[in-house]
């Protein structure tokens, strides 16, 4: 009784800390939410796998709701739920029973129209007892948090394939993944990067520190200088707040200029993300991602007569359009963004797609 | 002798009377749908005794099938699903009239499937059309279905949608005021592109060139084993099509000039009824499997 008190008050309080945005940046999301699945599929009690589904489809959407820019929160929900179904499965089909009906699966899976009714197999999903499963689904939880405290050294492996001697990178943002990307393939490789200073928020300076003092040739420009460096580039390396399922991203204000200006100088736009930041939903209307935030970074409201004469916008993100894109450096892999479909595939279950 | 007898039987039921029956009946049901539906009739008619006539008779009724109407790609789509689908029943299942009844029944639950698909996309595209403000759909109209192009449109008007019929030569004019376009399919090949009523590739481009997105809602039975890799690669590509069926008629000859008239000998008259659009175009494609960039065509097919 006091486990479920305990885990009410634990999802309360990421429910609060998302709110409060006192929990930032995906990578931490992500695991936080991990974390706290991994507590609600062990102290709750359940015996059918379609009360534990619903269990964490229930709690997934109270986070989801609570931040709902932060899209890793609802990948992380649809992991664990997909997790859930292949447990089941492979449980299901070693006691060679008949798996589920993947409802969003193919419809034309023409051999499950077999004589056996589905009905039945919808009521054993519903009601068989598969407690036992708990171990299992725990220690895939596990392996996935697992996975999520080595995302950055998974992705920074893959850096020397891809930096060469001599060449110059250009960034936008602080993003921890390409800044330990950088810095990895800096202890073999001589390079140059050009950081852009990404106003209003200048995250583009602290990059530039950090890059500067692991010993990496940095150079810091004005956005409005993208367009004239990027011919100097050779390949520009980014992170993402967010990829899409059509391989579009959300990123750091001032991307889609970076992105924009490599297409025109046909330079590569290699993207660093790990796979908890690819969501299954597609961007049918782009400003709907975006976040406006307050424009005191913009101007400031001692600056003078102007400041109620003009609309001030600050958009916090960019959407930048796949078309733009050449790579996408996963944990698992460089791939094009014509290949999300099957990451996707593999990774969550249409089923939950809407939470 | 027996054997003769069952040919004689199964030749007694017509499958494109059989199949024309189906799409007269019932206006709503789409090309594969009546298919599978007439495949399945013939089933019921057919008495052959062993396994291989049994297929043999139906691939010569899908053939037949295929060869009565001029645009079979949609209807092919649906044929050789239910043939594929059979050709993996027959080898499950070891008594032959059970296999037959088994067919029988599988083969309604498939067209009941295949019926309730159309509104499962539904529910799908109600989310799509939600996220905009204000929706100006393009409506796709061919010359050469004049009649169609109005359907829609009143269709349209009766459900509370205003809508606007434009020239397909006006498509370049509209589309600013365009948001999105959406357009149906005969059918969606291998590699995400689209077959579908002539002038949907030009839409298509016309909306790629003013950045607008072009959304393809489809049934996942509509899928079809093609890889064109130009639009002269499709199967209806055939010299009958490639005239205008009434450019030498008498009718036609007297609304012209006398001068005009030596010139239309000249003419190399060409009258495709469908185009292909490769998939670049393509922004997304809706299915009752879910939404689907071109390239995610590849994983859901069967």
């Amino acid at each position: 009784m006091t486990g479920s008190r305990d885990l009410t008050a634990q999802i309360e309080s990421l429910i609060n800390r998302l709110r409060r945005r006192q929990v930032v940046g995906s990578w931490s999301v992500s695991l936080e939410t991990a974390l706290l699945f991994r507590q609600v599929v062990s102290v709750t009690r359940w015996s059918q796998v379609g009360t534990l589904i619903k269990l964490v489809k229930d709690v997934g959407r109270r986070l989801v709701m609570a931040q709902p820019r932060e899209l890793a929160v609802g990948n992380i929900v649809r992991r664990v739920l997909r997790l859930i179904r292949d447990v089941y499965n492979s449980e299901v089909s070693s006691n060679s029973v008949k798996s589920v009906p993947q409802k969003g699966g193919r419809l034309y899976e023409l051999q499950s129209y077999g004589g056996s009714n589905s009905f039945m197999e919808i009521l054993n999903f519903l009601t068989h007892s598969f407690s036992h499963l708990k171990p299992s689904i725990i220690s895939e939880l596990q392996e996935m948090i697992n996975e999520l405290e080595n995302m950055y050294v998974n992705i920074a492996d893959q850096a020397m394939e891809h930096i060469h001697s001599n060449e110059i990178i250009m960034t936008v943002g602080k993003s921890r993944t390409v800044e330990m990307f950088l810095k990895a393939a800096a202890k073999k490789r001589k390079f140059s990067v050009v950081v852009a200073e990404t106003s209003p928020t200048y995250l583009g300076h602290e990059m530039a520190l950090s890059l500067s003092q692991a010993g990496i040739d940095t150079t810091v420009i004005s956005d409005s200088a993208i367009f004239a460096v990027m011919s100097r580039v050779n390949k520009v390396i980014m992170g993402t707040h967010a990829v899409l399922a059509n391989g579009g991203l959300i990123s750091v204000s001032g991307a889609q200029m970076v992105a924009t200006a490599a297409k025109h100088h046909s330079t590569p736009v290699v993207v660093c993300t790990g796979l908890y930041k690819l969501s299954p939903l597609y961007p049918y209307d782009e400003d709907s991602f975006n976040d406006m935030v307050a424009p005191d970074s913009v101007m400031r409201f001692d600056e003078g007569d102007l400041i109620d004469k003009v609309t001030l916008i600050n958009p916090y993100y960019d959407y930048v359009s796949p078309e733009l894109v050449s790579l996408f450096i996963t944990n698992t892999g460089g791939h094009p963004p014509s290949y999300l479909y099957r990451l996707i595939d593999e990774n969550y279950d249409p089923e939950d797609t809407d939470i | 002798m027996s054997e003769e007898l069952s040919i004689n039987d199964t030749e007694q039921f017509d499958i494109v009377t059989c199949y024309q029956k189906f799409l007269k009946d019932s206006p709503d049901m789409s090309m594969p749908i009546a298919a599978i539906e007439s495949l399945v009739e013939l089933i019921k008619h057919s008495k052959a005794t062993t396994l291989s006539e049994f297929m043999e008779s139906l691939k010569d009724a899908s053939q037949k099938l295929k060869s009565s109407v001029r645009n079979s790609i949609s209807l092919s789509a649906g044929a050789d699903l239910f043939l594929r689908f059979v050709t993996r029943t027959s080898h499950d299942v070891t008594n032959f009239e059970a296999c037959k009844v088994h067919l029988i029944n599988s083969g309604k639950v498939l067209v009941e499937k295949a019926t309730a698909v159309r509104h499962k996309i539904a529910e799908i595209g109600t989310i799509l059309i939600h996220s905009y403000s204000r929706v100006v759909m393009l409506l796709l109209q061919q010359a050469a279905a004049r009649k169609k192009r109005f359907k829609s449109t009143k269709i349209l008007r009766k459900a509370g949608i205003p809508a606007t019929v434009i020239l397909d030569t006006a498509v370049g004019y509209i589309i600013d005021k365009v948001d999105a376009v959406f357009v149906g399919a005969e059918g969606v090949v291998e590699n995400g592109g689209l077959i579908n009523a002539i002038g949907t590739y030009q839409v298509a481009v016309v909306a790629k060139a003013a950045n607008k997105p072009l959304y393809a809602v489809i049934e996942s039975y509509k899928f079809v084993r093609l890889f064109p890799l130009n639009q002269y690669d499709l199967p209806t590509h055939t010299p009958d099509l490639l005239t205008f069926p009434d450019l030498e008629s008498p009718r036609y000859l007297s609304n012209n000039d006398e001068s005009e008239d030596d010139d239309v000998e000249n003419f190399e008259a060409s009258n495709p009824t469908v185009d292909y659009t490769p998939p670049d175009y393509i922004t997304l494609l809706c299915t009752d499997l879910g939404v689907l960039t071109p390239s995610g065509i590849l994983l859901k097919r069967q």
